[in-house]
């Protein structure tokens, strides 16, 4: 005997469960299904010894101080989660360190064009210029966001002219049209990690509107780690009535007529719901739940012009020495051996070592994550999944190894005697990602972001088949904490318009 | 005017321009194509082979090691073995008398052959290892997890001048890093000190011992806690006396520890008696403890041989002793919760509590976020009064 539900998510990553808890809200049967034992797909925490180790976030953006909040931050409140979760505040955007610079970049509009002038100041009138335009576009694509649905896309280049012209622009060229020395537009250009992209091939609007959130209000992390975060959702979700269930994976999603009807689990229980929202990939929701002979041809045409994202090798570290002494007192710093971020990028591609490194070191704005004394740091380097699918299994530890030990003198560069002290060490690879939250090629972004796939022409929530909506970072409005919090809020949204929509017509 | 028209054509055309690219990516032939073989069960196929989420063993050969020891020998029937890193266990599932449990096992024979050494001590009262012991023979069949656990050389932190400190079949993870190092040549200086009651119970002592002798890298000093009259090796406890005479300068190496919990204590003391800092030191995990109710933080209070009821939504309600973890309450009463490490760290028991108290032993690996929302680990929980649990 099927169960029957309003709506079922699949995946409980930060899509599904905003995407569910939003559903719940408004008073659907929502049934969660996850197949790992814990919610939250990055965004969770493993223990190892007397250290709790964050996976995966670095700095969180639209939060906001409370004075300021961002629109996470109200989403959340809405919702209900936000009274279950601290938000610490991360005073300094990133320390950057380059061959010849170090250079930390405080949060706030004039503090930050500010320094950036100051370690620039025979480039100032670009990089005022350049910022201009960043933040102007951040604040239209902010109000078209606010006034979601009521503007009308043939009216948006007239309204929104600034927007527009920057819809189908790269970082990169706009960037090289305004600022010309190499070090102030790797500066600039920082956060290229956040965005999972070189600069040279990034959409501008992306990275524009991702920049813009974390200087205008300011990075946060929440106390207790993103687990808290998911947890809370999870938390939230049950409390509206949402049945969730941990270790029970999704065998299929069972369609009838062109429409999603329900699912079978792992266990072989069938769950019925005219609406589905995935929350895993989409070639592992149209190919290995549905059914590519199930899946119209045109959405696998649709997707040949994207590209999966990058995923991460992590190194993640446990010390018995306070951060201070290893003179980490940043929360977010980058290590890069040049300027030349877009060969950087390129190394992605390969099982070289990486080029570019951002150490996390959560104590800075969050003492007590780790015991008194000690330091929890995390190394962080960018690579695709597909290198590693050819690595031989017994091959497999060498070769993180070799690459974390890289990323490791890196960092001992920068603060020596960093592992003298240290007593947990874990590398984490693509494979590590993709064995955990079971995306393809471990992408940590869903699909990359040049502008033909930035947050305006990304595949879109809807899915190929009726009653079937995507959440996560390969979906609208993208990959990262926030926008995959927004892809769950958005497909509950085309959802209950689409339940409104045949109320009223009945 | 004419100016902003110009400047209008230029965004208009920026934008026609991306739409030519997705246009012209998503003919035949150019662009990602999905529908390849290359993304059917794409995830699955690169992870499995690294970290398959069970394996089939099947028994090709029993050793008997020393009286109360055996060596089950597996070869892997649904598949090639993963890699693992020697110091790794696997968790086998075993059913007895109508119950579903399991027990990790490290892994004692090196990676890189087709076998896979699993090496089981009769432990009194026990109810796996007797099982293990008496009941299976060559051609049987069991299931395990993929190897997992963390009690390995790490060569990013851990140098290359290492000290084992074993108690009884402690040993067994050890056999695994030594075998390997011996088989791979490994830069590694390796002192393994490993105490047993009497001389007919040390494991593989005389491999050990003839690798030891072969090897300017290995040495090997197995220590008596009851020798035998005449007995001329090394006696008594792994005590600081003990081991600061074996050891000498402590400085620079990195101890393992892998024992029964009361080993590990001594251990421990003595460590930090000499001098060791608590970084360089590394503990397998061993089981939860013998002796619960001696754990700090137990309410003084509570009687050690009282029953609670424990109710699981949707499922059964039983008495359940509180000095017995969750996870084996539940598993003899049908209640099948993953598990892996079953020593409180891994989490893979990871069980919500929604009504009453459990008592998990300090040194558990719960999340912070865990414990504030009502998580527990069941193989680490024991139910202080009636409780209610969510799987």
């Amino acid at each position: 005997m099927a169960e029957k539900y309003d709506a079922i998510v699949v995946g409980a990553g930060l899509g599904g469960l905003s995407a569910a808890t939003m559903l719940a809200r408004k008073g659907l049967a929502v049934a969660l299904l996850e197949r790992h034992n814990v919610p939250g797909g990055y965004a969770t925490s493993f223990v190892r010894g007397r250290y709790e180790f964050e996976v995966a976030l670095h700095e969180l953006s639209g939060i906001g101080p409370p004075e300021k909040r961002g629109a996470l931050f109200r989403y959340l409140e809405y919702l209900g989660v936000a009274d279950r979760v601290d938000f610490l505040h991360v005073p300094h955007l990133y320390r950057t360190v380059l061959p010849d610079l170090d250079l930390t970049l405080p949060v706030g509009r004039e503090p930050f064009t500010d320094t950036v002038c100051g370690a620039f100041p025979h480039e100032e009138r670009g990089i005022r210029r350049f910022l201009e335009r960043v933040f102007k576009l951040g604040r239209d694509f902010g109000r078209v966001i606010r006034a979601r649905g009521k503007v009308n896309p043939a009216l948006l280049p007239l309204q929104y002219r600034h927007l527009f012209r920057y819809i189908p622009a790269v970082w990169g060229d706009v960037l090289d049209r305004d600022v010309t020395d190499p070090a102030a537009r790797a500066v600039l250009s920082q956060y290229w990690g956040y965005v999972g992209m070189a600069p040279s091939e990034c959409s501008f609007l992306f990275f524009a509107v991702t920049l813009a959130a974390y200087v205008l209000r300011g990075p946060a992390f929440p106390a207790g780690r993103s687990q808290a975060l998911s947890s809370a959702f999870l938390a939230t979700f049950e409390e509206l009535g949402g049945v969730a269930r941990m270790n029970c994976g999704v065998r299929k999603i069972a369609t009838r007529d062109g429409r999603v009807t329900g699912v079978i689990t792992d266990h072989g229980d069938e769950l019925t719901a005219p609406w589905i929202v995935s929350n895993a990939d989409p070639m592992t929701t149209c190919r290995d739940l549905i059914g590519t002979d199930r899946v119209p041809a045109g959405f696998f045409t649709s997707l040949r012009s994207s590209e999966i994202a990058p995923s991460t090798v992590n190194v993640y570290l446990g010390i018995a020495q306070p951060p201070d002494e290893l003179g980490l007192t940043d929360h977010e710093l980058f290590i890069n051996a040049d300027t030349d971020f877009d060969r950087h990028a390129r190394g992605m591609r390969t099982l070289n070592d990486p080029e570019a490194i951002a150490v996390t070191s959560y104590n800075a704005v969050y003492p007590d994550i780790s015991p008194p004394g000690t330091s929890m740091v995390v190394l962080t380097a960018l690579g695709y999944g597909e290198p590693w699918y050819a690595v031989p299994p017994d091959e497999y530890v060498d070769t993180k190894n070799r690459i974390g030990e890289s990323m490791i003198r890196m960092t001992e560069k920068v603060c020596p005697g960093l592992r003298e002290r240290a007593e947990v060490v874990e590398v984490s690879t693509p494979i590590t990602n993709m064995r955990y939250a079971g995306a393809a090629g471990g992408s940590i972004y869903g699909f990359s972001q040049p502008p033909r796939d930035n947050m305006i022409w990304r595949m879109p929530n809807r899915g190929p088949l009726d009653g079937l909506y995507f959440a996560g970072a390969w979906t609208r409005p993208g990959g990262g904490f926030e926008p995959s919090m927004m892809s769950g809020q958005m497909a509950a949204g085309a959802i209950l318009g689409q339940r409104a929509r045949a109320e009223g017509g009945r | 005017m004419p100016v902003e028209l110009v400047s209008w054509l230029q965004d208009i055309s920026a934008h026609l321009r991306v739409a030519r690219r997705r246009k012209q990516l998503r003919q035949p032939g150019q662009g990602e194509d999905y529908t390849r073989d290359h993304y059917a069960g794409l995830v699955p196929r690169v992870v499995e082979p690294i970290h398959p989420t069970s394996m089939v063993l099947r028994i090709i050969e029993i050793i008997q090691e020393t009286p109360s020891t055996r060596t089950l020998r597996f070869r892997r029937t649904d598949g090639p073995l993963p890699p693992f890193r020697p110091g790794q266990y696997v968790n086998l599932y075993v059913e007895i008398g109508g119950v579903r449990t399991s027990r990790p096992y490290s892994i004692s024979s090196a990676p890189g052959a087709d076998l896979l050494d699993l090496t089981v001590r009769a432990k009194p009262g026990g109810f796996v290892s007797p099982y293990l012991l008496e009941r299976v023979g060559e051609g049987h069949e069991l299931e395990s997890s993929g190897p997992a656990g963390r009690f390995y050389h790490e060569p990013l932190i851990d140098g290359d001048d290492l000290v084992f400190l074993a108690g009884g079949s402690g040993v067994t993870p050890f056999a695994s890093v030594i075998r390997d190092a011996v088989r791979r040549e490994r830069p590694l200086s390796i002192h393994l000190i490993h105490g047993s009651r009497v001389p007919g119970d040390v494991i593989f002592g005389d491999e050990l011992a003839r690798l030891a002798g072969a090897s300017d890298s290995l040495r090997y000093t197995p220590v008596i806690s009851e020798p035998p009259d005449g007995f001329d090796g090394a006696t008594g406890f792994l005590d600081a006396a003990l081991l600061g005479e074996l050891l000498g300068d402590v400085s620079g190496r990195t101890f393992y520890l892998c024992g029964p919990n009361a080993m590990l204590d001594l251990c421990l003391g003595a460590l930090a008696e000499l001098g060791v800092p608590p970084w360089k030191i590394r503990r397998e995990l061993y089981g939860p403890p013998d002796d619960p109710p001696a754990q700090p933080g137990w309410p003084a209070d509570l009687e050690v041989s009282a029953t609670v009821t424990v109710a699981v939504e949707g499922g059964p309600s039983f008495e359940a002793p509180v000095a017995e973890p969750l996870i084996n309450s539940l598993e003899r009463h049908g209640v099948v919760v993953p598990a892996l490490c079953r020593s409180g760290e891994c989490g893979a028991c990871r069980t919500r509590l929604l009504e009453g108290r459990v008592f998990m032993p300090e040194g558990t690996g719960i999340r912070e976020s865990d414990e504030r929302f009502g998580y527990v680990h069941a193989c680490a929980s024991y139910p202080l009064e009636d409780v209610k649990i969510r799987l």
